[in-house]
């Protein structure tokens, strides 16, 4: 507990004439949930986008387990257990929830590669899902188009499809935005204890500051593609400069 | 109609119609349906493709091409044994569904579109240039139906038309079958996901640009099996099956059927060669005919004929 | 051997300004539209139809037939544009090229039914005629006055968009629609125009084939529409600059792939596209889009 699990060196991403990440250097600590905040316009995205694969590492390099991953493709770092979220509800809409989570866990179990059996066959992964969806409270209505649900339950459904690949590293990208408070508390615990379980590493982008405070056990503050700070919470509260860039006077 | 006995019951209604055309009917209703069937693989497979994972092929005449010129060459010079043409026909198809592809999925829509175009076309100017070892223009000619023999037992005579339709019946279903099992298979549900956000499907473990060379081959294969059936049907194997226009049929007959529907090819298939014999009746101009029937769709009726009757049997949700 | 070289460098070069003159249309309604229009090389065999039909009926002027009959495929453009592709944008993308698909195919038959299903000749050309002497062979002087009009046209697009206010809108709306929209671009009308305008050059490339090609068929808008997609991809789509440097080398590569290895001439058109799509797959000079 506590070595590093992602690397990041000095990695860099212009967009344009605009700085994106300059020159970042941080490690994200196995077990240890972490936040990354930040006004708009920081960077948090485009850093869970390079992490991730979806944005190509323009300089620098990233390693995860010790494994240079800098220019792997997306599935292939999801297979080493890199995942995430997406802040815009980003599910297959059309699919039902059973659908939506089922696949990314036959995928990751190599059952997709099977194209004369038949899905309904696959018990195994029936019951996973299952699981999955009791976990985040989607049980009810498993048999609904994704894009049938509430805001509330697609929010839910989109955090669900990137545990569904039982990822060792996971960024959630604002997870409860939109979400009404009795989800946002069962989204919350759910993370907790998961977090606890040991398997999964979660490291959140928010904008609410009482989740960050009272859910992470550290705080990496990014301003115009830098870091701006990097420890526990309290330290992160008192410290001034980040006070005066991001929190203003209201914390 | 989504009552498991009720479609089990329509399926055989349509088994004994296949099977009572093929007894009962002339010449040229047989003919006629066995155009349609060829059709329906050719289309039905590359609905695959489209209506599975959302990629538009302007090429796949090139494989269904493939597979006629690999049925005539091997009838012509190795075997006139027509499930092992049928066989060397699909596999050749089949690989050069594999170099093309290898080249093709890695793009998204618009180029990947304009490419398979363009490796089409390539494939007809090769066989058009090509006169000693194609035939050119005038295709392969000459090639005649064997007998099916199974291991000397006994052998079926094909040479009449009214024989050889029980063997394209056989191969339609069957086909039917394979395709049916596929998409109902996590393999099929891997490629939804794929058509409905391929970057959410990357970021669930699949490797997108395999999947779709899957089953850009898989699609390529039934275009070769539907060529090499028309090849021995007509005798002839001829280059315009690999010119783009012939690869806008599938298509044509997918979006007239319905796309994303299971029966949508077929439907299409049936509607697209009836049209194309009444329309050929009253006039030359088939292709205005066509082109006018294609807008028409897609200006106003993307759920294609499926999707008319799902409407009038009881608004479902409207096409995409 | 020199003599053979240099003429089918200069053969490549003009063939290559048709195809240009396609591309760039072509690639110019993609860059702004985001639609691939099937239909561009009908544009190109229309604008060809429309220009002999004034030369035979109206009078042999040449120029006239230049004039008019690209304008009267602007008004097909524009029919195009307005009805049907408008209500289209929409949509997934395969209807989109369906769409013009199928216009492909009425185009076609609306030439066989108009002009007869065999080929037409226009008649002779009174200016421009004659050839000239190049190391010991003839070559015609109107395939050296188009391989000045490709540059001169690629100067004149390149300064409508870059220099005028109209291209100034064009350039914001292609990268930024929304954008556009906020600002007060009424974006319906420019996507009209730029289609229409597209379909002039392609209609003008037509025209100026008329005296080229010597015979006209319902084929031809076939034969070009290939070439010029390999070269919008090739160049990268969008590019105006990729487009023109993707015809030359097209047209140069097919007059040799022509004359010295005939079995095999588009061939080496599709292998040299094949190349360019591996090692940069947005094209020699296209965007990320």
């Amino acid at each position: 507990m506590g070595e590093a699990l992602l690397q990041i060196k000095k990695v860099s991403n212009f967009f344009g004439m605009v700085c994106t990440a300059r020159d970042l250097d941080l490690d994200i600590r196995a077990g240890v949930l972490t936040s990354i905040i930040g006004p708009n316009g920081a960077g948090k995205s485009t850093l869970i986008n390079l992490i991730t694969g979806n944005l190509p590492v323009q300089s620098g390099s990233i390693l995860f387990k010790g494994q240079d991953i800098t220019h792997l493709p997306i599935n292939q770092r999801v297979r080493l257990g890199i995942c995430r979220s997406f802040q815009i509800v980003n599910i297959f809409p059309e699919l039902t929830v059973l659908e939506n989570i089922l696949i990314p866990t036959l995928a990751m179990s190599g059952r997709t590669r099977r194209f004369f059996s038949s899905v309904s066959r696959e018990s195994a992964a029936y019951d996973q899902v299952a699981n999955l969806l009791g976990k985040v409270g989607l049980g009810a209505v498993k048999n609904s188009p994704a894009n049938a649900l509430s805001h509330g339950d697609q929010r839910l459904l989109e955090v669900g499809v990137a545990l569904a690949v039982n990822p060792t590293l996971l960024f959630l990208d604002e997870p409860t935005a939109g979400m009404n408070p009795v989800e946002r508390v069962r989204v919350l615990e759910n993370i907790r204890q998961l977090s606890r379980g040991g398997q999964t590493t979660f490291v959140l982008v928010e904008h609410d500051m009482d989740i960050v405070f009272s859910l992470s056990e550290r705080v990496v503050v990014l301003h115009r593609g830098e870091i701006l700070g990097d420890g526990p919470p309290d330290e992160i509260k008192n410290n001034a400069q980040v006070r005066e860039v991001y929190l203003g006077d209201s914390v | 109609m989504n009552s498991k006995p009720g479609q089990f019951l329509l399926v055989v209604l349509l088994l004994l119609l296949l099977v009572g055309i093929g007894l009962f009917t002339g010449r040229f209703t047989i003919y006629l349906t066995m155009r349609v069937m060829i059709l329906g693989i050719f289309a039905l497979g590359y609905n695959l493709l489209l209506g599975r994972t959302g990629l538009l092929s302007f090429g796949h005449g090139a494989f269904y091409a493939a597979g006629a010129y690999g049925l005539g060459f091997f009838t012509l010079h190795l075997s006139p044994h027509p499930l092992l043409g049928l066989l060397a026909g699909v596999l050749l198809a089949m690989a050069l569904a594999l170099i093309i592809g290898f080249f093709c999925v890695r793009h998204t829509e618009i180029y990947f579109a304009m490419l398979t175009l363009a490796f089409g076309m390539m494939i007809f100017s090769l066989i058009w240039n090509a006169r000693e070892i194609t035939g050119g223009d005038d295709g392969l000619v000459g090639i005649m139906r064997g007998p099916l023999s199974f291991f000397g037992l006994f052998t079926l005579p094909l040479s009449r038309d009214a024989q050889y339709y029980f063997l394209v019946l056989a191969v339609f279903i069957v086909s039917i079958w394979v395709v049916h099992r596929i998409r109902v298979s996590p393999f099929g549900l891997a490629l939804a996901g794929i058509r409905e956000n391929s970057n959410r499907a990357e970021f669930a473990g699949l490797s997108v640009k395999n999947y779709r060379l899957a089953v850009f081959i898989i699609s390529g294969a039934f275009a070769g099996l539907a060529g090499a059936l028309e090849t021995l049907l007509e005798s002839n194997a001829r280059p315009f099956m690999a010119h783009w226009s012939h690869s806008a049929e599938p298509v044509l007959v997918s979006l007239l059927g319905g796309l994303q529907t299971f029966a949508g090819p077929l439907v299409g298939a049936v509607f697209f060669v009836a049209m194309r014999e009444l329309i050929q009746r009253l006039t030359e101009n088939w292709m205005l005919w066509f082109g006018i029937v294609l807008l028409i769709i897609i200006m106003g009726f993307r759920g294609g004929v499926v999707g008319v009757f799902k409407r009038l049997a009881g608004g479902s949700r409207p096409g995409p | 051997m020199l003599q053979s070289l240099v003429h089918v460098l200069l053969a490549g070069l003009s063939t290559g300004m048709f195809i240009w003159l396609v591309a760039s249309g072509l690639t110019l309604i993609f860059g702004v539209l985001g639609v691939l229009n099937f239909a561009h090389g009908s544009f190109y065999m229309l604008g060809a139809y429309f220009c002999f039909t004034v030369l035979k009926y109206l009078g042999a002027n040449f120029w006239l037939g230049l004039l008019l009959g690209p304008l009267c495929v602007c008004a097909v453009g524009f029919l195009l544009e307005r009805f049907f592709l408008r209500y289209v944008y929409h949509l997934a993308l395969p209807y989109q090229l369906l769409l013009t698909f199928a216009f492909v195919l009425i185009f076609d038959d609306l030439v066989k039914i108009l002009w007869g299903a065999g080929s037409v000749s226009p008649p002779g050309l009174a200016t421009l005629s004659g050839s000239v002497d190049i190391l010991g062979r003839k070559f015609p002087v109107y395939n050296i006055f188009i391989i000045v009009v490709g540059p001169l046209v690629a100067l004149g697009l390149w300064g409508m968009i870059e220099k005028t206010w109209w291209g100034r809108i064009i350039r914001a709306s292609s990268s930024d629609r929304e954008m556009a929209e906020a600002i007060g671009v009424r974006v319906p009308a420019l996507f009209t125009s730029v289609f229409v305008f597209g379909s002039w050059v392609g209609a003008v490339g037509g025209g100026l084939a008329v005296p080229y090609v010597g015979i006209l068929t319902s084929g031809m808008g076939e034969a070009i529409i290939i070439d010029a997609f390999i070269v919008a991809v090739i160049g990268g789509l969008g590019s105006l600059k990729g487009a023109f440097v993707g015809a030359l080398i097209i047209g140069v590569l097919s007059a040799f792939g022509t004359r010295f290895f005939p079995t095999f001439d588009m061939f080496l058109t599709f292998i040299l596209m094949a190349v360019v799509l591996l090692w940069r797959p947005q094209g020699l000079f296209g965007g990320s889009r």
